[in-house]
């Protein structure tokens, strides 16, 4: 074993030892399969009106990340993969004036920066891992888009039980929510005037009711996340909606806010099968519609 | 397909060769990242290693083997990761339960080999950092000193020198006696 002698006999047992140690890992093909999910060349990237230079042309797998490339406010670029021969060098370098690098815990920011990705590639990975189940049970992501937090796991998420209304919600009438809110509030025409409708957390998010428990929220989508939505498989499917991407969280789901002042996640209720797309610079998120088709349908009548 | 033959394939962008290389390897960079200290984000660590390698797959010398390059920026992530936490990486392993069912036989001398192990990883988790992770090279990870020089990037004499101390300590903590 050893050149040394004196320790050749503890050096055999050490070896032994080896054999009694354990350590888990996960299945090799899920790995396998999620590696490969990060390294596809990006086949269908939204184009997003908000979400500058979104689309990778390169066909070389390798591409690295555009690094010059604003994305989304919460999708900060990731450095350039460094040289694997320099083990001194940072992972990731930090990232000034990111406004949720002062208001989350060490361990969340840590696991968010580790994932963080420039918005299109996270998008490809969604679109292919849909289409692999190995790889839509391996990945793990957090994919900020139209504000919200989508935060991607492997297994079903723990329902919320108790349902929380939003921060500061109070109905208004239908007619008057446009004056109330700090952006512009469309109306699907697909619904009509909503049944009631209500403001919440100092006039940032917009909220409209239909019969049969359709729910449209509106905010302001280029902020940071106000939403966020544990997700686990299936993951959500990419639906092209009047000229932008929407995305397709096809079964229910625990629904949270991301408080402005701090960023604390408040459960708010479980949701119902939605479709979250953005527009301008608001974010959109349509609960309640039952198919993915319908609720297609519905937002395109918002987009017009 | 070998390994040769897999990186040629990878090289000319067939991710499917890829994955069979990561398939290959995944356990033997699970148990690298967390016996250098990587903990229960041994799984990132691995992910992001495998990334990255395949990113500077055309840095690899063909004629090299191509493991102790790929542990070696396992190692380099798990470094990092560690560095970030700002806290001391931690063997993370533990004796399996099988250790138990060994020697049915003979329940008392299995019970006191149980123990001398039990002491044993206990007396390598508690070395100093450079000498754990050349033994944890060595001996649990079963790498030559020349890949473990590599792995770690350390010269052959560190090596040789930390190896030889951590064993040193290592008697002195757990005596002569054999399991």
């Amino acid at each position: 074993m050893s050149s040394h002698d004196p320790f050749d006999d503890l050096a055999a047992e050490l070896t032994a030892l080896a054999d009694f140690l354990d350590v888990p890992y996960p299945p090799p093909n899920d790995v396998a399969s999620a590696v490969r999910a990060r390294l596809e060349p990006t086949r269908d990237t939204p184009a997003i009106s908000d979400t500058p230079a979104t689309r990778e042309t390169s066909a070389t797998p390798d591409a690295p990340e555009p690094s010059d490339t604003p994305a989304t406010p919460e999708a900060a670029p990731e450095a350039p993969p460094e040289a694997p021969d320099v083990p001194g060098a940072r992972r990731h370098p930090p990232a000034p004036g990111r406004r949720d690098d002062e208001r989350r815990p060490p361990a969340q920011r840590r696991r968010r920066a580790r994932w963080r990705i420039v918005t299109a590639i996270i998008l490809a990975v969604i679109a292919i891992t849909a289409a692999t189940p190995q790889g839509r049970a391996a990945v793990r992501a957090i994919l900020h888009y139209a504000g919200i937090e989508l935060r991607l796991g492997e297994s079903t998420p723990e329902p919320v039980t108790t349902p929380t209304p939003l921060p500061g919600e109070h109905a208004v009438a239908p007619a008057d929510l446009s004056t109330q809110v700090r952006f512009p509030v469309k109306t699907p025409t697909a619904l009509g005037t909503p049944q009631r409708a209500t403001v919440s957390d100092n006039g940032r998010v917009a909220s409209m009711f239909w019969q049969g428990g359709i729910r449209l929220d509106q905010f302001d989508g280029t902020l940071s996340p106000y939403f966020f939505k544990s997700v686990g498989p299936p993951w959500p499917e990419d639906v092209p909606v009047g000229g932008v991407t929407a995305w397709w969280l096809g079964g229910e789901h625990p629904l949270g806010y991301l408080k402005r002042q701090d960023g604390t996640s408040v459960p708010l209720r479980q949701a119902q099968a939605t479709l979250i797309w953005q527009s301008g610079t608001v974010g959109y998120r349509l609960e309640g519609a039952g198919t993915k088709e319908r609720a297609a349908e519905i937002a395109a009548t918002l987009l017009q | 397909m070998d390994d040769d033959e897999a990186i040629g394939r990878s090289l000319a962008g067939d991710l499917s060769a890829y994955e069979a290389l990561v398939a290959r390897y995944s356990a033997l960079a699970h148990r690298t990242a967390a016996m250098l200290g990587a903990g229960d984000e041994a799984e990132d660590v691995v992910q992001e290693a495998f990334v990255k390698a395949f990113r500077h797959l055309s840095t690899f010398r063909r004629d090299a083997p191509f493991r102790p390059w790929l542990l070696r920026i396992v190692a380099n992530e798990t470094h990092n990761l560690t560095r970030s936490r700002g806290r001391r990486s931690e063997l993370a392993v533990r004796l399996s339960a099988t250790a138990e069912i060994k020697a049915p036989d003979d329940p008392e001398g299995s019970a006191v080999a149980t123990d001398r192990r039990a002491r044993l990883l206990e007396a390598v988790r508690h070395l100093p950092e450079r000498e754990r992770q050349a033994v944890v090279c060595r001996y649990f990870l079963q790498l030559t000193e020349a890949e473990t020089a590599q792995v770690l990037d350390w010269p052959l004499g560190t090596v040789k020198s930390s190896t030889h101390r951590g064993l040193a300590r290592l008697r002195e903590e757990v005596g002569n006696e054999l399991a």
